[in-house]
């Protein structure tokens, strides 16, 4: 290496250096620290002591987590599915409709400004069977629909649907704006040239939109895969993961292991359960998009 | 030893009101050193003048003795986080108030200083916690904490409805869930409020429950025991009956830790357990009327709202509570000036000056502040009910003491995930027994 050349890699080096700290500070080391810990048996206040894969083995067999691995599936796949077919929609609609287009982004997009606290509470009191407070209560039996409050949230199910509403809610503005972008970079020949080919509107959606936003729907539905999969604040502020156990997912069992049990290993072991399978998704979207591209 | 003399010719009289500067002194109260720093961690409750009140006892012993304390609060949501947190990160507190389980599971971490020397001085001129009371803070023979108050739940009910429909106020939980069919008028008005949800609000009351059963799921030293009883399917009957018959609104199973006392107070139930946390927001909410008219059904409100004990069982009336007491942690950087505060709050004084501010939900458990706040407790029915907490009460995991094990079996939910069990998942009775004493028997086997 030339002189000149090796002075750039010093210098290189030196710029690259604070955010070689931050990545290994913020990002290695905890991980790191995190998959160890869930080898260990560590208990607050206590030393920890490696225990190999006993962690993993109890909560393989532990009923409690079983029902976590079930509901957390449960949230997140309703929850994201529901993100996919309303940002389509959200787009859509805003792709055609020039006038006030965008004050209607920007409307769209203030669940996704929202603190997520209040968006929780917010929903919490709209499902509520309290009268005068339940938003759906009080509307289904002014209209005389229902005699009395419907108890949504103390069924497993409503429970459910109640926590998947409210993260679909703040998250699909996210996919809506992410998919108008891409459906604004479709030339519009494609669309006059299926339209003088006689493709209905349906037709042309299929063959030329979604084709068009294929690569970012991936994306989005990957990276939303990640955030609702880890979403601790919507379900503890509106349902804290019951009644019972029937919306305790990955974050909220966790929390409740490492900081009520006190048991930190096996807190951090729910959380690295997940590893895996996200590793996984994002591998097989990495390679997806690098075989496109070289396509 | 004049301060001494005066201290104790204070705590004798137990008089009202009296003057700070004589707070205890002499024996209890170690040295300080002018510009002592102390971190102090407090419990902030819903009752906003207590909160105050403890900030400004604080405050008035740094200003005796030329020092600073910060008082940082923990809320009952996050104390655990913010204890777990402060232990991880080696950021603890110099004096902390500690619940129930507290002293228990720090001490076992080695977290907190032995004070069964200073715990013996303070008896001497504060006395003692009652013999119900005390073991919560004293770990195998050695004392990590001084207990100061006892922040019990109560059975809340509307005598104006009770009277009403000529239904007998409930002395046992069997009593509670017949007056709750009787006043029963769906869907405007249920006979009871009672949820299996995270909270005090249900965990508590099911080891009431349990206790008055003669259910606990320890021996009297602490050791598990199985609580697959017929003793064990009474109390998940009732736990569980209660939901199944239709005499609680719909959605109770759902409640957090306020909706029971929005209930409650919205009169859309006759019974409800929970701290007087209820008689605060009837006081307030009188104190705070507009006019005649709002006045006048204020006052009718908080006249007709009674707080009786939790209800007993056939074995007795066993009310589970909160028991707060200060730790010293071990990396105080002056652990005699940490004592000498805590000997300041704890005089009855300072107690007395805290609990005036607490609006009945600070029963203090030292003798002589016990003795020195009796006038207070002589305010009405529903005070002298709350006077009387001490009596009633038994800690996690009686019959046998609060151990770390106890504390995490509470912690786990799995004393109100069973019934739920039951209401949700629709297992049978003794289905949810055996799941919960698996769990339970898991738990001691790595920490009892």
């Amino acid at each position: 290496m030339s002189r000149a050349g090796a002075r750039d890699s010093g210098t290189a080096l030196l710029f690259l250096s604070p955010l070689f700290v931050l990545v290994v500070g913020l990002i290695v080391y905890p991980f790191c620290r995190a998959i160890w810990l869930s080898f260990t048996d560590k208990l607050v206040g206590y030393p920890e002591r490696f225990v190999g894969l006993r962690n993993y083995l109890y909560l393989l067999q532990d009923d409690g987590f079983h029902a976590v691995v079930r509901n957390s599936l449960v949230f997140t796949v309703a929850s994201v599915g529901l993100k996919v077919l309303t940002g389509l929609a959200m787009a859509l609609v805003l792709s055609v409709t020039w006038r006030w287009r965008n004050f209607f982004r920007g409307l769209f997009l203030l669940p996704w400004i929202t603190s997520t606290v209040i968006i929780a509470l917010t929903w919490r009191w709209m499902f509520d069977s309290f009268p005068g407070r339940g938003f759906f209560n009080s509307v289904l039996m002014d209209l005389g629909l229902l005699r009395s409050p419907m108890a949504l949230m103390a069924t497993a199910e409503g429970a459910m649907f109640a926590v998947v509403v409210a993260n679909w809610w703040r998250g699909f503005p996210f996919f809506g704006v992410s998919y108008l972008a891409a459906m604004q970079s479709i030339p519009l020949e494609l669309y006059e040239a299926a339209s003088i080919d006689g493709a209905s509107l349906w037709r042309r959606f299929w063959h030329v939109t979604l084709p068009g936003v294929k690569h970012v729907v991936i994306v989005t539905v990957l990276l939303s895969f990640i955030w609702t999969i880890n979403d601790f604040n919507i379900v503890y502020v509106m349902t804290r993961g019951g009644p019972g156990t029937a919306t305790q997912v990955f974050a909220t069992y966790s929390y409740e292991v490492a900081f009520n049990q006190l048991r930190w290993a096996r807190g951090v072991t729910v959380s690295i359960f997940l590893v895996p399978l996200l590793v996984a998704g994002i591998a097989l979207l990495s390679r997806y998009l690098l075989r496109q591209e070289n396509a | 030893m004049r301060d001494a003399r005066l201290s104790r010719r204070t705590f004798l009289t137990g008089a009202v009101g009296s003057s700070a500067l004589f707070a205890l002194a002499g024996p209890a109260a170690p040295a300080v050193k002018k510009g002592t720093s102390l971190r102090l961690w407090i419990l902030k409750t819903y009752v906003e003048p207590t909160n105050k009140a403890i900030e400004a006892s604080a405050s008035r012993w740094a200003q005796k003795h030329g020092a600073t304390v910060t008082v940082e609060y923990f809320t009952f949501e996050d104390m655990q986080t913010k204890y777990v947190a402060a232990i991880e990160n080696k950021n603890t507190p110099d004096v902390g108030q500690l619940e129930t389980g507290a002293p228990a599971r720090f001490a076992g971490m080695g977290q907190l200083l032995d004070l069964t020397g200073f715990a013996r001085q303070v008896e001497g001129e504060v006395g003692r916690a009652p013999a119900n009371v005390a073991p919560v803070t004293i770990i195998d023979g050695k004392t990590y904490a001084l207990p100061w108050y006892i922040m019990p739940a109560f059975w809340y009910v509307w005598r104006d409805v009770f009277d009403k429909h000529k239904v007998k106020l409930p002395s046992t939980f069997e009593d509670a869930k017949k007056a709750a069919e009787a006043l029963n008028r769906p869907p405007e008005f249920y006979g009871l409020g009672q949820s299996w949800n995270r909270t005090a609000d249900g965990y508590g009351v099911m080891q009431s429950l349990m206790y008055s059963h003669g259910v606990g799921w320890t021996t009297k030293d602490g050791k598990y025991q199985s609580i697959k009883t017929p003793k064990m399917q009474q109390v998940m009957k009732w736990a569980t009956d209660i939901y199944k018959e239709g005499i609680q609104p719909a959605d109770t199973l759902s409640w957090t830790g306020s909706q029971n006392n929005e209930n409650f107070i919205a009169k859309k139930i006759a019974q409800t357990s929970n701290g007087p946390s209820i008689t605060f927001a009837l006081e307030n909410a009188l104190a705070k009327a507009g006019d005649a008219t709002e006045r006048k059904k204020r006052e009718e409100a908080l006249a007709n709202h009674l707080a009786l004990p939790h209800p007993g069982g056939p074995d007795g009336r066993r009310m589970w509570g909160l028991a707060l007491s200060f730790g010293i942690f071990k990396s105080a950087r002056d652990p005699e000036a940490a004592m000498s505060l805590i000997a300041h709050l704890l005089s009855p004084e300072e107690t007395l000056a805290v609990m005036r501010e607490s609006h009945g939900q600070f029963t203090p458990v030292l003798d002589k502040a016990r003795a020195a706040t009796k006038e207070y407790f002589q305010k009405n029915e529903n005070y002298r009910t709350f006077g009387r907490a001490a009596e009633w009460f038994v800690g996690t995991g009686w019959p046998g003491p609060v151990t770390a094990a106890a504390a995490e079996v509470q912690a786990s939910n799995v004393l109100t995930d069973a019934p739920a069990k039951v209401i949700i998942d629709k297992w049978s009775v003794d289905q949810a027994i055996d799941w919960a004493d698996k769990k339970i028997k898991e738990i001691y086997a790595t920490l009892g």
